[in-house]
């Protein structure tokens, strides 16, 4: 086979505009890093420039992905802008993307925040330049991975979102960085190292040789093999929950990372593997995760209660979120573990709400940490007086986090709990315990923060700026938006959730 | 007047006067006030306080209307919206989950939600003046406004779902008012407390709501009426339902053991306090058991459930009240007491009784407290032991005080005798010597406790303290004493039952399947000496101001500290919590983390020593990456291609 012959070419018509929207929320933010790398950034000004155009980039993301959502509403395949081309037919790859609802709300998700993200980032700072581009390639592996329909198109993207966030983490990081950065990499390492053998085993062991996730979905393998290949999925997924035991990475690294970075770590990193164990484990090995689905639940449970206890624990606020975080995730692996219709569409649900809620927190604790010059929760207090609106958003951030009515996560935690009660009676009372702890802890923290007295030596401290308060802000009224009218995601997932139970498969 | 609105209202299928509309009304004005507030007014105190109570006294109108055309045709109207609704095509045909909001006007939402509008509208006119020189008014008011939507949208609930929306929202408002000082710590400290027992409640209701959608498909509570008595759920099942709804009661109206917020809401400013005690989550839970009576209606095991810990909790709280120093605690646990005595009510059956109480009850307690903020702020005190001899100082606020203590002790012809006796007339006809007896022994011990705070406060001589004259006490007056003024009215005429059967207001609220009760004569008799009883004995006691012999005083204090229960919780949590974090971070820091690390040191150490990292120009990492992987990535498809190629 000649070099030529490996490159792809187009076997279709021209596609329709629609389908390219899909390539186009893939590929700008590589693009764009690309084009970065020819701006000057010497001066002030050539900085200013070269984020103004990053904000571009990613807002013109966004904007293809609201374009799609409205258009993606009316899909009657189970994957809507379907795109199919050769890539790598010998091996029996394509390039095969496409979305369905289950994936398409988290693509919409990954837009938003790698908006906010790059607006927050607003300190020009002397590697502006590599800081974008990293981030932009990130998003590139992020929208990758959501809309891939094709085994080894994922396990690429899954990587490309490692590295960046690796330099991300090693050059712009807090005090800590290094280690933390070397243990999220090993971690991420370990993990891929596990779901590049389950890709393998199934490509190797599949009668027809091919990675693309649609055609293996009809595929009849042995039971021990599915399960076996099942679990390594999962374990490779799990790791990037995070669940107990192999949290602590995502701990240190949403302590260490700077705020933009912690943000898409905590918002959106976190979810690839929520979204993995939907789409694989529950859409694709149904009967064999069924097997072990009891020890999935109790891994799940296990989670969220660790990580509510860890809550109360903390005296660190930005570890603390990170916390949070993962006691919702373990919450939406207790969701994909029921396999019930509702639970899966509170999981989904419940992710997009918690993306958008760590956000804000973390955007929020950047803020107070940034004015107290300290993140430890002891040494503050009675900030109410001086930050004002600070304090009116962090209460919303906290409500957000418990599952409070009216807000976005209500309608995720209720769907799953009642979704989830028939299978596991018992179990998600017990994590209920773990919401009842977190949100103790919540608001223990919003007095700790916030009232009482406030110690001397932040007495001069400012409230919200602009800037950040626009940010935070439109957080907040995406929360609001999805909390008081959930119906606006719930048709597209429900109609994905249910074709991706019913197709079954083992 | 009323009777022309009577008349007026068109009989038989009623769109135009629809009071499902008007109570739709009712629900939304509060909540559109604090939109405009915060949208527009937020800079403006006497705007913003004005909106807040034009259209809160637009809601109490809408909420009288309600009641006149149901009590001309009583109804259960239900206007239900979708909130989330999608399918669950797994069994076959396409079924639905769907959640719905939406508000039920019957002569029980009437009822309560007419006094949950009104004493908040008193409350509100009460701040004006109140609130006047303090930070943070309109913050108040707004809060107020949230609260009166919260607890309106408890009264008018069409479902499960629906309701346990606001219940999350009264824990949030309770939350707002008690800590609206939030500059103190003890404030904070008691608001973080009443969230969290709230929350408790909140996700028993919760449980509740999967485990009631799990067995009935259903959460309406009109639809789900007629099926708890349809035997698809067994006793056992019904009973965990009624357990779990309980809770959520018990977390809201402060029913032991969750009643440890109580005594905190006394941190709350006086008209916040008002509302709370009267009409805002004191009253949620006993309306939740009044909602979903039809479920403990079939489980015998709930309803003497709900009969031991209403009980249990009367008793408790009147005992608690006689021994409190701080005025504002001494009058919350005496509503602790009320409340535990309406959850006994609904228990032995008396539902019409019970939930007449809950109405008759909020007046005086709302007043209680608008006078309490009234002393406390003259008299620059909490405490019972630092004050007296406000019956010369105070000529007007005495005699609103007196009819308080009157009501709130159950003296006829005040409002709460007329529903006590109601209660008491069941427990004769049940003939139950306990429920008797713990009907009397609270009302009697109930009336001492507010005897005593009327004696400690008003009768003797006022203490002189450093810097504080007793010649500068003001009475109250202006909207002050204007807004106590209507409650002290309503507080005696709240309860008169005409003795036409036309507009009696117990019949109003009926349950089917439970008998009306009878007032016996025996029944208010007994009452009315017991009240008067223990108002006398309450004055002999506490007017003389007759020490605590020492040896008595560890009692004292252990019963003004209720029974040390809130310390038993907090070290109970400590206890529990705080080893078993620590034991957590051991082994995340040495297990967990320790192997995490190990694995991230070696790959540090085989990818070359880390210093190098942070002397690398970012830019040129980048490129090389890029060209790696580009370069990489065509060897390897190449070479894939290949090796495959052949294998294949």
């Amino acid at each position: 086979m000649t070099l030529l012959e490996a490159f792809p070419t187009t076997t279709t018509a021209p596609v329709p505009l629609p389908t390219l929207l899909l390539s186009a929320m893939v590929w700008v933010p590589a693009l764009a890093a690309l084009a970065l790398l020819f701006f000057p950034s010497r001066t002030e000004a050539q900085r200013q420039r070269i984020r103004s155009f990053t904000i571009a980039a990613t807002a013109l993301v966004l904007a293809f992905g609201v374009f799609m959502w409205y258009g993606f509403r009316d899909q009657s395949g189970t994957y809507a802008y379907e795109e199919t081309r050769q890539w790598l037919p010998a091996v029996g790859s394509s390039y095969h993307l496409g979305v369905d609802g289950i994936s398409m709300p988290l693509m919409l998700l990954s837009a938003f925040l790698f908006l906010f993200a790059v607006l927050s980032s607003s300190r020009a700072r002397e590697q502006t330049k590599e800081y974008l581009i990293l981030l932009l390639v990130l998003e590139t592996g992020v929208n990758g991975v959501f809309a891939s329909l094709d085994y080894l198109l994922f396990f690429l993207f899954w990587q490309m979102q490692a590295v960046p966030m690796f330099l991300l983490i090693a050059r712009f990081g807090g005090q800590r960085r290094l280690p933390a950065a070397w243990k999220f990499l090993a971690v991420d390492i370990a993990g891929s190292a596990f779901l590049l053998l389950a890709i393998l085993i199934l490509y190797f062991k599949a009668p027809v040789r091919t990675f693309d996730i649609v055609a293996l979905h009809d595929v009849v393998l042995p039971a021990a093999l599915a399960t076996l290949i099942a679990w390594l999925f999962f374990i490779a997924f799990a790791v990037k929950l995070p669940v107990f035991p192999f949290h602590t990475w995502f701990i240190d690294s949403q302590a260490e990372a700077p705020a933009p970075v912690a943000l898409i770590l905590g918002g959106l990193l976190v979810k690839l593997g929520g979204y993995g164990i939907i789409r694989v484990d529950v859409g694709e090995f149904q009967d064999s995760f069924h097997k072990f689905a009891g020890a999935v639940v109790v891994i799940a449970l296990v989670t969220v209660l660790w990580s509510a206890i860890a809550v109360l624990a903390q005296d660190d606020v930005r570890r603390l979120v990170g916390y949070v975080v993962m006691s919702h995730m373990g919450l939406v692996l207790l969701a994909a573990a029921s396999a019930a219709l509702v639970a899966l569409n509170g999981a989904i649900v419940l992710m997009v709400a918690d993306g958008l809620t760590a956000a804000l927190l973390v955007l929020l604790a950047a803020a107070i940490v940034e004015r107290t010059g300290t993140s430890s929760i002891g040494a503050m207090g009675g900030m109410a007086g001086r930050m004002g609106k600070g304090a009116v958003l962090w209460t919303f951030a906290a409500l957000a986090a418990i599952g409070f009515p009216g807000l976005a996560g209500f309608v995720g935690q209720l769907m799953i709990v009642v979704g989830a009660y028939p299978s596991h009676r018992i179990a998600t009372p017990l994590a209920l315990l773990g919401v009842l702890v977190v949100a103790g802890a919540m608001v223990l923290t919003v007095q700790r923060i916030f009232f009482g007295a406030m110690p001397e030596r932040h007495g001069r401290i400012r409230d919200l700026g602009t800037l950040e308060l626009a940010n935070t802000i439109g957080l907040l009224s995406l929360i609001i938006l999805l909390g008081v009218l959930p119906a606006i995601l719930m048709e597209g997932i429900n109609f994905s959730v249910i074709s991706l139970l019913s197709r079954g498969a083992g | 007047m009323t009777l022309t609105l009577l008349a007026a209202a068109p009989k038989g299928p009623l769109d135009a006067w629809s009071p499902t509309l008007l109570a739709q009304f009712a629900l939304l004005l509060p909540l559109i006030a604090l939109l405009i507030i915060l949208a527009f007014t937020i800079d403006s105190r006497r705007v913003s306080a004005a909106i807040s109570i034009i259209f809160t006294l637009a809601s109490v109108i809408c909420a009288l209307l309600v009641v006149a055309i149901e009590a001309a045709h009583p109804l259960h109207l239900e206007r239900p919206a979708t909130y989330l609704q999608f399918f669950t095509g797994q069994s076959g045909g396409p079924s639905e989950f769907i959640l719905q909001w939406g508000v039920l006007a019957d002569p029980l939402a009437a009822t309560v939600g007419l006094a949950v509008v009104l004493v908040s509208l008193l409350v509100q006119v009460y701040a004006l003046s109140f609130m006047r020189r303090e930070d943070g008014v309109i913050r108040f008011f707004g809060v107020l406004l949230f609260a009166t939507f919260a607890m309106l949208g408890v009264t008018l609930s069409v479902s499960y779902f629906e309701m346990l929306l606001f219940f999350g929202m009264v824990t949030l408002s309770t939350y707002l008012m008690i800590g609206h000082w939030w500059q103190r710590e003890q404030a904070a400290a008691a608001a973080t407390r009443a969230f969290i027992i709230s929350l408790v409640g909140d996700l028993a209701l919760l449980v509740g709501v999967a485990y009631i959608y799990f067995r009935f498909n259903e959460l309406n509570f009109q639809t789900l009426a007629g099926q708890y008595a349809g035997g698809r759920v067994s006793s056992n099942g019904l009973f965990i339902m009624a357990i779990l709804v309980f809770i959520a009661a018990a977390a809201k109206s402060a029913l032991f053991p969750l009643h440890v917020w109580l005594p905190g809401s006394a941190q709350a400013p006086a008209p916040a306090a008002a509302l709370i005690h009267s009409a805002g989550s004191a009253v949620c839970g006993v309306y939740l058991i009044a909602r979903t009576y039809g479920l403990f209606h079939v489980s015998p095991r709930g309803l003497a459930l709900l009969a031991i810990a209403g009980g249990l909790s009367a008793v408790l709280g009147v005992l608690w009240a006689l021994f409190q120093d701080n005025l504002k605690r001494a009058i919350a646990y005496t509503t602790m007491g009320e409340l535990g005595l309406m959850v006994l009510a609904l228990g032995i059956g008396a539902y019409g009784a019970g939930v007449f109480e809950l109405f008759t009850h909020a007046w005086p307690k709302a007043l209680l407290f608008l006078v309490a903020g009234v002393i406390i702020r003259e008299l620059r005190t909490e405490r019972l032991s630092e004050m007296g001899g406000l019956w010369r100082r105070m000529r007007f606020t005495r005699w609103l005080m007196l009819i308080a203590v009157a009501a709130a002790a159950g003296i006829p012809p005040f409002s709460t005798f007329w529903s006590k006796d109601t209660i008491m007339s069941k427990a004769l006809a049940l003939d139950s010597p306990l429920a008797i007896a713990v009907i009397a022994a609270v009302t009697f011990l109930g009336a001492m406790a507010l005897a005593r705070i009327f004696a400690l406060a008003f009768t003797g001589e006022t203490a002189r303290r450093r810097r504080f004259e007793p010649e500068r006490i003001r009475d109250a007056g202006g909207r002050i004493a204007f807004a106590m003024s209507l409650l002290a009215i309503v507080s005696v005429v709240a309860g008169i039952r005409a003795f036409g059967s036309r507009i009696d207001p117990i019949a109003f609220i009926t349950f089917p399947g439970v008998p009306l009760p009878n007032s016996h004569f025996m029944a208010a008799a007994v009452m009315a000496a017991t009240a008067v009883l223990g108002v006398g004995v309450g004055w002999v006691v506490y007017a003389r101001r007759l020490p605590v012999p020492a040896a008595l005083r560890p009692v004292r204090h252990a019963m003004g500290e209720g029974l040390f229960v809130d310390r038993a919780y907090r070290l109970g949590t400590v206890a529990v919590l705080l080893p078993v974090s620590r034991a957590m971070g051991w082994v995340e820091t040495r297990v967990v983390d320790g192997a995490t690390d190990l694995i991230a040191e070696s790959v540090a150490f085989a990818g070359q020593p880390r210093s190098w990292l942070a002397q690398v120009r970012a830019r040129r990492l980048l490129i090389g990456l890029f060209a790696g992987v580009v370069a990489l990535g065509a060897i390897t498809v190449v070479l894939a291609g290949r090796i495959i190629g052949k294998a294949g």
